[in-house]
């Protein structure tokens, strides 16, 4: 009785990877990597859009958080999975640019992964304590070349790392790496409470993770990297201060394939992703944390990512900060 | 095994390790940037004194059993025959060995049914139906729950898939 | 708005049915969740979390923190039974948990467990209500030195879990050490024991280590000397806890509770050592001190109390901040945003009736949960009469589905798998699996402070004693070493 059950269970196993071939992508369950912990900015995202998604693919979407080093325990695992779409990643600025820019080791390339999208771009902020006498980001760089200043991140070569540095050298400052100190936390929530209990000077983030704090009035943004500004962050923007390019300094969150993902795939995935970011309930709640809606197409995607990558890449070049070992 | 042999055993392997992390593992297998401003701040500096105090605990588990009389009592329970014992230790770490290798290849679903048929037959288990019946049932339901319930990917490998 | 009014306002959002049946079937969830190894509190929160967008907020919220509470009592359940801690805070549960089940007294143990959670649930819900503003503006006063001074102390804790020999936990504790410090350095990102393997880049899965150190050497074991059992009864047992267990254990588990709620009001403690440190407490006061590990009911009581006690109070710094305390709050920080509330100062002024009614619903939940707890032992209860040989191969089985659930990756399962060999030849050797855990948790916490500190100053050691917090803990670190060391020299001397 038991044999009989489990040879009907394996023949419909048989039967379901036979029609495999011929049934039409995707004919069962893709499976979505999201390379960083749960409640993380890129795990919110992505949940955020798999509702629509979701609606509009059809098949379920099964989301898998695979953390560790910076997100590169997850981006590894979809470079090593086949190229047949069912395994696909939420990539994010700091595994798919600025890690590549940053770290020699890293065990994979921008070449391995093809993008099929980025839908989302997050602005970044500087902020600091109210009451630390900073008030604009001239005192931040005045006080960086005196006595010198501190800023947190969620880790040697996430965005916030990089951010930082990116500023006080935009503004001027020889040798950021000298004159201000970097403090790595462990993650992004831990690295905004050492900017709160007074560890660290200054933060640079997506403004989502800061907008909670900064509507407390528990943190003073000074900086606004994006050319208009930023509902609820009264700061000004890069572009008011002179400094166009800050504006490539943006998170985003987009999604890729392995390197071997089939064209027609690719444009599927294209599809899906105009038709579900027009979901008004899914704008509504990413505009609600600061994001700007934006789907690119394949082609725009990835000149975006290039020109990022290319732009932290001679920023680390030119101050030494590339991690060989 | 008494408890001057076992006292003794972890002495030296502490001092062995120690040795081996400080001389060998720790210069090869850390890498630490060259543009250090200070020793402290070094990637080596924590797993170095790590590894000097379990020296420590070394020469310290030697000499308090130089001082400690002799005991000869046995410190684990005696098992009936220690070959066979040995024999099923073996099977056990080929088993994990074979049951990783085939998670990702035959699915997660498929290696826990051998895993556990194979288990319940290395222990001569003295209800082999109701093994073999658990043996099939468990993955399965686990499966259910896990993939369908918390809406974890398990692996399902490159041969047969579950729905 | 007066108090009155705050109070008021609060249980007209939560004195309706929807609002308290939220928070039962958040208990249920979480309680079940708690009891499979791998799915753990984190990931039944993480898991309920979409479901409840739809919700009202504060039903929405209420339901995530029943999953919580109900996952943190609901770990104790496979710790006492099948010796795998169902979450990583009821690792300390199974020191004593376990070797009463296998006396036949699972009963037992898992009522004290309960009754402990439930008490520690309503004094940490107590200390919320109470003192969550002044909590929180002492616990922002912790930065890397203070964190520093205060595990340091807690790592004293290692020598109330040695057993037998000092050194020998102290080994198991250096292992742990070591084994964490695999992956990429936090000052300069490099790698460290890695070996180019981008799994191992990630550090060592700790539910991985956990699981393997814990429930694996029990089947290796079985696999070693399989008839090794018979004799001995594991069934959950006619006795029950009684009252007189509960008063005899009242005040381990109020200290417990006191243990929780302050480490559970610093951000980025958690509730394992929690309930470490409540254990060693409880077993330094005790008078039936050699008892400890081999079965005694009050080290059940005082780890369920430490690690119960945290719940409540993680929520100090998330609505008083808007900070998490852990994992946990992490993603229940973002059920308040998708429902539009900020949690922070400003939530105490603009959404005053929210807060009231979450701490009015906090208050029926540890009611709810003794409820739910009382079934869920019930339910539970055929664990315990599964033939040994059936169940270390289910054990398994639940595992290797666990591990893996915890983040989607195969390599933990083998990380387990090695694990439990070490947690074997250790178990052979006589050396405690207990410090070896705390160890590892508290490890990188430890390193990691260190080093931020030394950052700070520009590597002078100054900082390390730069405030009064960190004075205290560094005294506390010296008191508590010299009792050890003298309680050693006494050992030593009545033998010799």
């Amino acid at each position: 009785m038991k044999l009989r059950q489990l040879g009907a269970v394996c023949a419909m196993g048989l039967g379901l990877t036979a029609t495999a071939a011929l049934a039409e992508y995707p004919e069962r369950p893709i499976n979505m990597v999201i390379p960083y912990g749960a409640g993380g900015a890129t795990d919110i995202s992505a949940r955020t859009i798999a509702e629509p998604l979701g609606t509009v693919v059809g098949k379920p979407l099964v989301m898998s958080n695979i953390t560790g080093a910076g997100g590169a325990t997850g981006s590894v695992a979809v470079q090593n999975a086949k190229g047949d779409g069912y395994t696909m990643l939420f990539a994010r600025v700091g595994s798919h640019t600025v890690n590549p820019a940053m770290k020699a080791t890293l065990p994979y390339t921008l070449d391995d992964f093809r993008f099929v999208t980025v839908y989302e771009i997050n602005p970044v902020a500087c902020a600091v304590r109210p009451d630390s006498g900073i008030e604009t980001i001239e005192d931040l760089i005045a006080l960086t070349e005196s006595e010198g200043s501190s800023y947190s991140s969620s880790g040697v070569g996430s965005m916030l790392h990089l951010a930082a540095v990116m500023v006080l050298d935009e503004f001027g400052v020889e040798n950021p790496l000298d004159k201000a100190i970097h403090i790595p936390q462990g993650g992004g929530g831990e690295a905004a409470t050492a900017v709160l209990n007074g560890t660290v000077t200054f933060i640079c983030t997506n403004t989502s993770a800061l907008a909670n704090f900064v509507a407390n009035g528990q943190l003073k943004p000074i900086l606004v990297t994006t050319a208009e500004p930023v509902p609820g962050f009264d700061a000004p923007t890069a572009v008011d201060l002179g400094k166009p390019d800050l504006t490539q300094l943006v998170g985003w969150t987009g999604i890729a394939g392995p390197d071997d993902l089939p064209d027609d795939v690719a444009a599927k995935w294209g599809e899906w992703m105009t038709a579900a970011a027009g979901d008004p309930k899914f704008v509504e709640q990413m505009s609600a944390m600061g994001s700007v809606i934006n789907v690119m197409s394949p082609e725009e995607a990835n000149a975006f990512i290039q020109t990022q990558y290319e732009t932290f890449r001679a920023l680390v070049d030119k101050l030494g900060m590339r991690i060989e070992g | 095994m008494n408890k001057r042999t076992i006292q003794l055993h972890l002495g030296l392997g502490a001092c062995a390790a120690c040795l081996f992390m400080i001389l060998y593992a720790i210069p090869y297998w850390i890498s630490a940037p060259s543009n250090m401003r200070n020793i402290v701040l070094s990637p080596r500096f924590w797993p170095y004194a790590i590894a000097g105090l379990t020296g420590l605990v070394g020469l310290g588990i030697l000499f308090t059993n130089r001082k400690s009389e002799a005991d000869d009592a046995p410190v684990n329970d005696p098992i009936e025959d220690p070959g066979a014992g040995l024999i099923r230790l073996a099977g056990m770490a080929v088993l994990m060995a074979v049951t990783f290798w085939l998670l990702p290849r035959i699915g997660m679903v498929w290696a826990s049914m051998l895993a556990f048929a194979s288990l319940a037959f290395l222990v001569k288990t003295r209800h082999p139906k109701t093994a073999l019946i658990c043996a099939v049932l468990v993955p399965l339901l686990l499966y259910g729950f896990f993939a369908h319930v918390a809406g974890v990917a398990i692996p399902q490998g490159e041969y047969v898939r579950l729905p | 708005m007066s108090m009155i009014d705050s109070i008021l306002a609060g249980l007209a959002l939560v004195g309706n049915v929807e609002a308290l049946v939220s928070l039962a079937i958040g208990i249920v969830i979480g309680v079940i969740g708690g009891a499979i190894p791998g799915i753990s509190a984190t990931m039944a929160v993480a898991l309920t979390l979409p479901f409840t967008f739809p919700m009202q907020p504060i039903n929405g919220i209420l339901m995530l923190l029943g999953v919580y509470k109900g996952g943190i009592f609901g770990g104790s359940i496979p710790a006492i039974l099948i010796k795998t801690p169902g979450t990583p805070a009821s690792s300390a549960t199974v020191l004593d948990g376990h070797p009463m089940a296998a006396r036949g007294e699972a009963g037992r143990a898992l009522g004290m467990a309960l009754w402990a959670s439930c008490t520690a649930d309503v004094i940490s819900n107590l200390a919320l209500i109470l003192f969550a503003g002044w909590l929180a503006s002492f616990a922002l006063s912790f930065g890397p030195p203070e964190f520093f001074a205060l595990i340091l102390f807690s790592l004293t804790i290692i020598a109330g879990v040695s057993g037998e020999s000092l050194l020998r936990g102290a080994l198991a504790a250096l292992l742990g050490l070591l084994l964490a410090t695999i992956g990429l350095d936090l000052v300069y990102g490099t790698n460290r024991f890695t070996f180019g393997d981008p799994n191992l880049m990630g550090g060592l899965n700790f539910i991985a280590v956990l699981i393997g150190l814990f429930a694996i050497p029990e089947v290796i074991n079985m696999v070693w000397h399989p008839t090794g059992h018979m004799g001995k009864v594991q069934t959950l047992g006619s006795k029950w806890v009684t009252f007189a267990d509960y008063k005899r254990c009242f005040r381990s588990i109020v200290r417990g509770s006191f243990i929780g709620v302050f480490l559970g009001a610093i951000p980025g403690i958690g509730a394992a050592p929690a309930a470490f440190l409540s254990y060693s407490e409880a077993r330094r006061k005790s008078p039936n001190k050699a008892n400890f590990g081999k079965g005694e009911i009050e080290g059940v009581a005082a780890s369920e109390a430490g690690n119960n006690g945290v719940a409540g109070a993680t929520l100090i710094p998330l609505l008083a901040l808007g900070v998490p305390g852990d994992v946990i709050t992490a993603i229940i920080i973002g059920a308040f945003m998708v429902h539009g509330l900020q949690p922070g100062p400003m939530m105490f002024v603009m959404n005053v009736d929210i807060i009231y009614g979450l701490f009015i619903g906090l208050i029926f939940s540890s009611g709810l949960l003794f409820i739910v707890g009382g079934l869920a032992i019930r339910g539970f209860k055929p664990v315990a009469d599964i033939p040994k040989r059936i169940l270390m191969p289910i054990v398994l089985v639940l595992c290797i589905y666990g591990v893996f659930a915890v983040n989607n990756n195969i390599f933990d399962v083998g990380v387990m798998f090695v694990m439990g060999w070490v947690g074997f030849f250790m178990s052979r050797y006589h050396i405690p699996a207990a410090p070896f855990l705390i160890a590892f948790i508290l490890g990188p916490l430890l390193e990691d402070n260190f080093r931020k500190s030394m950052l700070m100053s520009g590597g002078s050691p100054d900082v390390l004693l730069r405030g009064p917090i960190t004075w205290f803990f560094w005294a506390l670190t010296l008191i508590a070493v010299v009792a050890i060391a003298r309680g050693t020299l006494d050992k030593a001397r009545d033998k010799g």
